[in-house]
């Protein structure tokens, strides 16, 4: 009887406190969705009241302001796009080359791991200006591939790669070759299918990452043709005419993707990230 | 003994193919502009005169060190750093004990708490750029500062307040990635060693103290680690709230980076800038690397 | 089986030159389209839909009636509220990638002209048709006697005030320049009308151009300037008594609670401040989005003792680009651009004041109130900016400075800081 009443509060405080925490903590998004919902001259009236997060006549006439004057949903494929052809090379490029620092022997093995390791923490933004610099001569302002290609390669991930990977028992390996699989074949299906967590966490890190990225994009991407979501939000910010109606729109609209990413995948996503605390 | 050199030989084969494709393009978009950012870092290479590049020896480092905002700069970063990386770390585990327990529909609050993360820096730094207006009838924060019978604060438009402004936002951002590492770590806890407190009697900070924290704390060293690092390329946020303003409290080494190279056109002495910052990021990443490994 | 595998790392490989070489197929600077006719790009920054929708329909209109010769593409550069434009134009030049037409804002052009980035344009355009433009613009486009810009309107500011405020507090505002306010009749207007919820002035446009644009009349009016007429010499003027005198008097208006120094946008037009400094162009906002709104606009203050008429003027300009590869075709395209026709369309899209003289026949709202007020201080007591090539070093230093001044720093040192700068770059860079 005590145990039970004791977990009984023990849920109360648990559900309460947390509701409570939990909506001071999101207050900002709240006030953010609804004076997104409310016409522009109600947004700063009532201030000091709690009724400012809650729009008297909703409407979505500010989303469809945010609708045509800007083509938010091709700049929202945009950045799935770049975000997405990124992930993939990433992942291919980065593993193998993980995949033989951890299992091949070769010449300069020691010496290309001791390189990544210690490129590993060189700030990119470091190097921006004449990074910025060789594209521009690349031509590549303004194209896909100046968005993605300087980032397919990470030391990063390919550290990742290879601290997975040198845990694979040998065995598994040596088992594979007496099969008769060469040593290309034996990581694409003996390894790969295994390593299935490794492989999250860095799909997780760069969506998460690219995603959010601003700095470059906003460098390379002057026109609308490669404008990504987080640009497009920023240049609407500053766009005439200016109202706060439709900005508060763009920012929620900009902000769904990745919810409904975060909501579908969110095991993997709490894997991904926490696997890089314990691993790392 | 035939077969063993001929696997050997394959091996060597399908390492280089495997190797090449990365090693190609880390030089090509990595150690290149490396190189050229310390080769440019040395000369008064200015956007206008693309022609005119002239080796000027440590003529950009001598000017730095008189460069007051330069030196301004160095301090905000380190402000920014120092202040948010104790506070993000704190609130992220504050928000991982919440919600460690795996009681039904937590998943709501975890998601709750991760949605400032969600909506990405530039959101939200476009958001508490409104909620942070010094007059009362227009942000959101005085108007409850206000309402509360105090003055109100002037934020971002306050060079005393506008860096914790924006420390304050962004641990408010991201404590939910951090969050979701601490959980991982408190899930490995093994649940034993909780019962084996409370039968000893053990209250609830005691087990904390004892049980909890001795537990993560791999896991709390790396998150200050990457916060940390993290902290010190802050750009968004001063670009899209302050433009380093006011009186240069919020100008930070990346934004100035830019300011330099992409306003001012001093792209030499930008590269400058950018080769004392990452002198400054590999030492730090250097000394947290030995205080981590030493125990 | 393994040559699979090779061919997929190869694969891999392929796509990243593919993406490198279409790259470089797309390029915007080629210099000709599929049909073979010979693009001109432009840069312009963005803008309100109706200037936008203005864009879309000229484009497309030039480019069907020269088919297979010259095909236009524009892109719409982001403008935002600092400097952003001007730093994609720097980060461009790193590289050459500018387009053939460049529109710059007007204060800007005499440090393009001076760092070659732009080219004179004198030889695309008639005496005939240079003599309907008014002065003001043209003076903007000379550098050194060369003409290296044109543009389709001009700019004025003037100050608007929400009539049912004043009439509340029985404030006559003034209906002729000649009486135009004077500054303390300003502040004592600002402090009458301010309130718990309302500031009784906005004189913050954005932290970027705008605030030189708007507040270096408060430095001519106090008969001084930001620098000398050659530009050569900052020190004594920006930071000289009677600049202080201006800097002062705008920094009270802020300590004194009268403005907001981080107003929000639309501030005047929600009824949170009771007066604004703000551009012709706010007359089409408020007449389209505020119909129910009583306000009206009078004269830009004047300083005390027979300080001087005067108002902003200068505007966002075409320019050719010297690395233009099609600067025939493009000299065609900017002569379309700045047609009579197409510089009362674009004025009116863009609801500001046409450079044209003859398109006033056919814009007759310019001959009334409110905007015939604007009309008459752009004709009558318009200042351009500084021509100097050092203005890129002012404008960015002078903002900065006044959001320092604002937020507590001292006045005398943030403008010594302007005038040091400021010569500083002069004497590097263009003292010969």
């Amino acid at each position: 009887m005590n145990y039970k009443r004791k977990k009984l509060l023990g849920n109360i405080w648990f559900y309460a406190g947390n509701t409570l925490i939990a909506i001071i903590f999101i207050s900002p998004l709240i006030w953010m969705v609804s004076s997104s919902l409310k016409p522009e001259s109600e947004i700063f009236a009532g201030m000091n009241s709690l009724q400012t997060f809650i729009p008297k006549s909703a409407s979505l006439k500010n989303y469809m302001e945010v609708f045509t004057r800007i083509n938010i949903m091709k700049f929202i494929l945009n950045s799935f796009f770049y975000v997405t052809i990124i992930i993939i090379l990433d992942l291919f490029i980065n593993s193998i080359c993980g995949y033989a620092l951890a299992k091949f022997e070769f010449k300069g093995k020691d010496l290309l791991l001791t390189l990544i390791i210690s490129l590993m923490v060189l700030p990119m933004e470091s190097i921006m200006l004449p990074l910025y610099k060789q594209v521009a001569d690349l031509n590549w302002v303004n194209q896909w591939a100046g968005l993605i290609v300087p980032f397919i390669a990470k030391c990063f991930s390919i550290y990742m790669f290879r601290q997975f990977f040198v845990d694979i028992p040998n065995e598994l390996l040596e088992a594979a070759a007496i099969d008769g699989c060469g040593p290309i074949k034996t990581f694409f299906k003996v390894v790969v299918p295994i390593s299935g967590t490794v492989y999250a966490t860095i799909f997780i890190l760069d969506f998460v990452g690219h995603w959010n990225d601003f700095m470059w994009p906003m460098l390379v991407a002057t026109g609308e043709k490669i404008r990504t979501i987080q640009l497009a939000i920023q240049t609407f910010f500053g766009s005439k005419p200016i109202n706060y109606g439709p900005i508060m729109a763009s920012l929620t609209i900009s902000a769904i993707p990745m919810l409904i990413m975060f909501i579908a995948l969110q095991k993997y996503y709490v894997e991904g990230i926490a696997s890089t605390g314990i691993k790392g | 003994m035939k077969t063993k050199t001929r696997k050997k030989k394959y091996e060597k084969r399908a390492a280089y193919i495997f190797v090449i494709p990365a090693v190609l393009l880390l030089f090509a978009f990595l150690i290149l502009p490396g190189i050229s950012t310390i080769r440019y870092a040395f000369t008064d290479y200015n956007i206008m005169r693309p022609d005119d590049i002239n080796f000027i020896g440590l003529q950009n480092f001598i000017n730095l060190f008189q460069d007051k905002d330069f030196l301004k700069s160095i301090w905000n970063t380190f402000h920014f750093t120092i202040f948010v990386v104790p506070f993000q770390c704190l609130l992220a585990l504050g928000l991982a004990l919440l919600v460690s327990s795996r009681r039904r529909g937590v998943s709501i609050f975890r998601a709750a708490y991760f949605s400032p993360m969600v909506t990405s820096m530039v959101v939200v730094a476009i958001l508490w750029s409104v909620l942070y207006n010094p007059n009362p009838n227009n942000g959101l924060i005085n108007a409850f500062i206000v309402k509360l019978g105090l003055e109100p604060i002037g934020f971002l438009s306050n060079p005393k307040t506008a860096m914790n402004s924006i420390v304050f936002m962004s641990a408010w951002q991201a404590a939910g990635y951090q969050m979701m590492i601490f959980l991982a770590g408190l899930q490995g806890i093994p649940e034993e060693q909780y019962e084996a407190g409370a039968i000893d009697g053990a209250g609830s900070i005691r087990r904390f103290i004892y049980i909890t924290l001795p537990g993560l704390k791999n896991v709390i060293k790396y998150v200050i680690m990457i916060t940390m690092i993290q902290a010190m390329k802050i750009f968004t946020q001063p670009y899209v709230m302050t433009k380093g303003g006011p009186q240069n409290a919020t100008r930070t080494l990346v934004y100035y980076i830019y300011e330099q190279g992409f306003q001012s056109r001093n792209f030499g002495y930008a590269c400058a800038v950018a080769t004392i910052f990452f002198v400054i990021v590999i030492s730090m990443s250097l000394v947290l690397k030995k205080i981590i490994k030493a125990d | 089986m393994k040559k699979k595998l090779v061919c997929m790392v190869l694969a891999a490989t392929v796509i990243t030159t593919a993406l490198a070489s279409c790259g470089k197929k797309n390029s915007e600077n080629d210099g000709t389209s599929a049909d073979g006719a010979t693009k001109v790009t432009i840069w312009s920054p963005t803008d309100e839909p109706a200037v936008e929708e203005w864009w879309v329909e000229k484009i497309s209109e030039f480019n069907e009636e020269n088919k297979g010769e010259i095909e236009i593409s524009r892109e719409a550069i982001v403008r935002a509220d600092s400097y952003a434009y001007e730093d994609k134009i720097n980060a461009a030049l790193t590289s050459n990638d500018l387009p053939d037409i460049l529109y710059v804002d007007g204060p800007n052009i005499a440090n393009y002209a001076a760092n070659d980035v732009i080219a004179p344009i004198d030889d695309y355009f008639t005496e005939e048709d240079l003599a309907d433009f008014v002065d003001s613009i043209k003076v903007q486009g000379t550098y050194e006697d060369k003409l290296y810009a044109l543009g389709a309107t001009e700019s004025s500011v003037a100050l608007y005030y929400n009539k049912d405020m004043t009439d509340a507090a029985n404030i006559e505002m003034p209906t002729k320049l000649e009486d135009a306010l004077t500054w303390s009749e300003y502040a004592d207007i600002a402090a009458k009308l301010t309130t718990d919820t309302v500031v009784g002035t906005n004189i913050i446009m954005d932290q970027g151009e705008g605030l030189p644009y708007v507040l270096e009349q408060f430095w001519i009016s106090n008969h001084t300037d930001f620098v000398s007429e050659d530009g050569k010499v900052a020190e004594g003027y920006v930071n000289g008594e009677q600049g202080i005198e201006a800097a002062t008097f705008l920094n009270d208006l802020i300590q004194n609670g009268y403005a907001n120094v981080n107003p929000i946008q639309k501030e005047f037009h929600n009824g949170n401040a009771a007066t604004m400094l703000g551009g012709s162009w706010e007359v089409a906002t408020l007449q389209n989005e505020y119909p129910d709104f009583n306000w009206g606009v009078t004269y830009f203050p004047v300083a005390d003792n027979d300080g001087e008429n005067t108002s902003p003027t200068g505007d966002w300009a075409a320019c050719l680009t010297s690395s233009s590869k099609n600067s025939e075709a493009a000299g065609k395209v900017l002569n379309f651009l700045m047609n009579k026709d197409n510089v009362a369309s674009y004025a009116k899209a863009i609801a500001k004041l046409p450079t044209r003289v003859s398109t006033y026949d056919s814009l007759p709202e310019y001959n009334e109130y409110p905007l015939s007020l604007f009309k008459e201080q752009s004709m009558n007591t318009g200042s351009p900016r500084p021509r100097t090539p050092s203005y890129t070093v002012l404008s960015p230093g002078f903002s900065k400075a006044m959001m320092n001044i604002f937020t507590g720093a001292d006045i005398k040192t943030e403008l010594d800081q302007v005038a040091a700068d400021y010569e500083d770059d002069y004497s590097k860079n263009y003292s010969k």
